[in-house]
């Protein structure tokens, strides 16, 4: 195995909080090669400095043996490394084939672009890498998005010698394809190894890696754990390995039996998203969402909290509630950390306390309007003890905050209230494993005084080690709902594909 | 170096707002920090100061009224024109805040509940409030025996400060009423959960909706405010001048939003406060005033006042970057 691009101590740190600790990775010509890890192990930062938009602290790399720096993109672009990512830079307005000329001279006749000898040369060079349902002279607007994808791979193998790529970085490429489209990439991959070059492939969709990449590395916590053929590991190995820890360790225990008191009852909820939703909740019960990428995990949280409109039939603690505005469902003791915390949960350029009182404004002003400065302080500095808060005061900014205490002050928020319902999603996605453990264990405190908790994450560890059941959603449809006990996350996975496998 | 770069940021409008007065003290000695020339300096830039006081409820969100303007007019000649056909004062000034509430009622729907761009919507309703101003007037100044002296002696009045130079001292009606909407939109911004939501709009507004903050309600009843502080300022500029037109209005949109810019220079978020939108309307107003008294063409005033803006606006965001 001859290395083609060989990355070796790696070190990015924000804020204090290390995301990247000496990280390697060895990419061999002619390979595809798997990058895995939960999220926040580091990936995304990884290949933000090998596309040189994030500067790193400390990095060495080697390119076919002598080494080099990337402090641009357009250094990497240089280098020969290419980054596709979900949202694709194409010209919509523009044709197939201009897209895929776009940086290079265009054939002239009587110095006027030909365009004829245009389309030819594309149709040609498509062919050549069995890309022919494409028309050149389609606009790239009309195009899917894995269309698009095809095209932005191909144009980035025409470029000019001197910055031929060689490596090929995809990241989530699949994410928003369909299985056919997913299939034609995967040709074009087969297509891009054959020539010599190097992918570099981002997935969390285990069959995938398995049946389409040579090796595998995995990160957990910003560290290179290790990095095998995948002829030689199985999938067991590789979710210990990109969890790193043994279950209930982080995760706590119940600590009392639930009492079998019933808090909600959803019957029917269906919307443009979901399909047939029925399911109970007791008091105290942390019901946990799993299911695929765009299976509707989110969606039914959204739909719950009432931020999506869906026509419902829900009984909360006996009494009809219609969720239709995340207004009346907070009003109601809905509480609701969503899964972006940056876009959807905090308004950055607000202090701490400010972003705790948003949702409890009313409650916490003289005669409801009046602001009261010293309630609201009083109560964010309770509230950031309680959650185990890291910041100067709570007059600071939540920007300057780390993920971690970003993800704490949406917790403070959603805890300010005692909530009767707590909708979670993804809580501990890009955290550290410090803060994961603080978020897990107000989850327990919450649950032990009786509030219902829904949780949706990707993260089957976490869905394991906190749910009593876990409602598995496909395709916005519920395709079962299983006690958490005794359940193995292979198990959990399977339940997952199972659908895929039938269909 | 970060740190004077941060200060220059957070007071550099302000530190030039005093050299721009210490200027004006030193060249127009007798006649410029004179208690009368601030008093008037006050009414003059009272009209204004009602505009943007009301368009930073707006500007909080992040949106734009570009229609306040064009309202001013349309609300003075509502009310000259109800006043021409024998109606009481009082008949006509509700007339014209009436107005200034539909307006604003029209701009808030179409941003908040349509879904169109503060922008593209006000750009359409600023044309179509000229346009009815024009079509109502018969394109007619309204002025002379038409417009009651109960309603044009509003303007010239005020309450008594004393006697300066055996002249009275007036504070006039038209500050005073200024520093009453300043006060509302100061209360309403910085005390009440109302302009704390508002604030949170601007600042993400996915956030605020999913916090439960009724983000089109709220959004709505902005623009209707701001709606109703044009029709207001257009009843003053009436009242001052006895006379209204359908033009008359047109030149307070850019001034309200280059001051709103001004005092968002101010703010470390740069979110507009509207104590510093007041510290812009002052900058444009002793401009205004210094270099008409210093007999600067007005023309050449136009390249000056635009110039200290872009300024102010590019100092502070160089000193963030």
């Amino acid at each position: 195995m001859t290395s083609l691009l060989s990355v070796k101590n790696a070190c990015k740190s924000y804020n204090g909080n290390q995301v990247l600790d000496h990280v390697w990775l060895e990419l061999a010509s002619a390979e595809v090669h798997a990058l895995m890890g939960e999220n926040g192990a580091g990936k995304s930062t990884l290949i933000k400095l090998l596309a040189g938009v994030v500067s790193p602290d400390r990095l060495e790399l080697t390119l076919k043996g002598s080494p080099v720096q990337i402090r641009s993109a357009k250094e990497a672009f240089a280098l020969g490394l290419r980054f596709i990512h979900q949202e694709l830079s194409v010209v919509p307005q523009l044709s197939v084939a201009e897209n895929l000329f776009l940086q290079l001279p265009y054939p002239k006749r009587f110095g006027l672009v030909n365009w004829q000898r245009l389309n030819e040369k594309a149709r040609t060079m498509l062919a050549g890498l069995g890309i022919e349902h494409i028309p050149p002279g389609r606009k790239m607007a009309r195009l899917s998005t894995g269309d698009k994808m095809l095209i932005k791979i191909a144009a980035a193998l025409l470029g000019e010698a001197s910055a031929s790529a060689s490596v090929f970085v995809l990241d989530e490429p699949t994410a928003a394809l369909s299985s056919e489209e997913s299939g034609r990439l995967f040709k074009l991959i087969e297509q891009l190894k054959q020539r010599g070059c190097a992918v570099l492939y981002v997935s969390h969709r285990l069959e995938e890696i398995f049946a389409l990449c040579d090796r595998v590395t995995v990160m957990r916590d910003g560290k290179t754990v290790a990095s095998k053929k995948l002829a030689e590991t199985g999938q067991n190995e590789l979710i210990s390995l990109m969890t790193g820890r043994s279950l209930g360790q982080i995760y706590g225990k119940r600590e009392k039996e639930l009492n079998q008191e019933l808090l909600l009852k959803v019957t029917r909820l269906e919307n443009k998203k979901l399909k047939g939703i029925n399911f109970q909740l007791l008091k105290g019960e942390i019901l946990g969402l799993a299911g695929l990428a765009g299976s509707g995990r989110s969606e039914l949280l959204r739909a719950l909290m009432g931020v999506d409109s869906s026509s419902h039939d829900i009984a909360l603690a006996g009494q009809r509630f219609v969720a239709h505005s995340p207004t009346v469902s907070w009003e109601q003791g809905l509480a609701f950390v969503p899964e972006e915390r940056r876009t959807e949960g905090l308004v950055l350029s607000h202090s701490v306390e400010k972003n705790i009182a948003l949702p409890h404004l009313a409650q916490l002003s003289g005669a409801g309007v009046l602001l009261n400065r010293s309630v609201q302080g009083k109560k964010a500095r309770a509230l950031s003890q309680m959650v185990n808060l890291k910041a100067r005061n709570v007059g600071q900014k939540t920007k300057e905050l780390s993920g971690g205490n970003q993800q704490k002050v949406v917790f403070a928020r959603a805890l300010a209230a005692s909530p009767r319902l707590l909708l979670l999603d993804e809580p501990g996605r890009g955290v550290d494993v410090g803060a994961k453990g603080d978020i897990y264990s107000f989850i327990r405190t919450l649950s032990s005084k009786g509030t219902g908790i829904i949780m949706a994450s990707s993260d089957l560890a976490e869905l394991l080690g906190l749910c009593d059941r876990i409602l598995i959603l496909h395709e916005g449809r519920q395709i079962a709902l299983v006690k958490a006990q005794g359940l193995s996350q292979a198990d959990l996975l399977s339940l997952c594909y199972q659908t895929e496998v039938a269909a | 170096m970060t740190e004077v770069l941060r200060w220059g940021r957070r007071f550099g409008t302000l530190l030039g707002f005093l050299l721009v007065i210490l200027f004006f003290w030193l060249n127009l000695p007798d006649t410029f920090m004179t208690a009368r020339n601030l008093l008037n300096i006050s009414q003059q830039i009272s009209m204004l100061a009602v505009v943007a006081f009301s368009m930073t409820m707006v500007m909080v969100m992040n949106d734009f009224d570009l229609s306040v303007g064009s309202m001013a007019s349309l609300a003075g000649i509502v009310a000259a024109l109800l006043f021409s056909q024998g109606t009481s004062v009082l008949l006509g000034i509700s007339a014209a805040l009436a107005v200034g509430l539909l307006g604003g009622l029209v701009n808030g729907i179409l941003v908040s509940l349509v879904g169109i761009l503060p922008f593209v919507a006000t750009l359409g309703t600023l044309t179509i409030f000229s346009g009815l101003a024009f079509f109502i007037s018969g394109g007619k100044t309204i002025f002379g025996r038409d417009i009651p002296a109960s309603f044009s002696g509003f303007a010239r009045g005020g309450i008594s400060l004393g006697m300066l130079n055996e002249r009275p001292l007036l504070l006039p009606n038209l500050t005073i009423v200024a520093l009453l909407v300043l006060l509302i939109v100061w209360v309403v911004l910085e005390h009440t959960t109302f302009g704390r939501r508002l604030y949170a709009i601007g600042g993400n507004r996915e956030a605020a909706r999913l916090a439960g903050v009724r983000v089109r309600l709220l959004r709505l009843l902005a623009f209707v405010f701001t709606g109703f502080g044009a029709a207001l300022a257009g009843l003053m500029y009436a009242s001052r001048v006895a006379s209204a037109n359908p033009t008359q209005g047109a030149g307070l949109m850019l001034d309200a939003i280059a001051a709103v810019f001004l005092g968002m220079t101010m703010s470390e978020e740069g979110e507009p406060h509207v104590l510093a939108t007041l510290v812009g309307v002052l900058i444009l107003g002793v401009l205004d005033n210094g270099l008409t008294q210093m007999q600067v063409d007005s023309y050449v005033r136009e390249m000056l006042i635009g110039g200290i803006i872009v300024a102010a606006v590019a100092s502070s965001s160089l000193g963030k970057a």
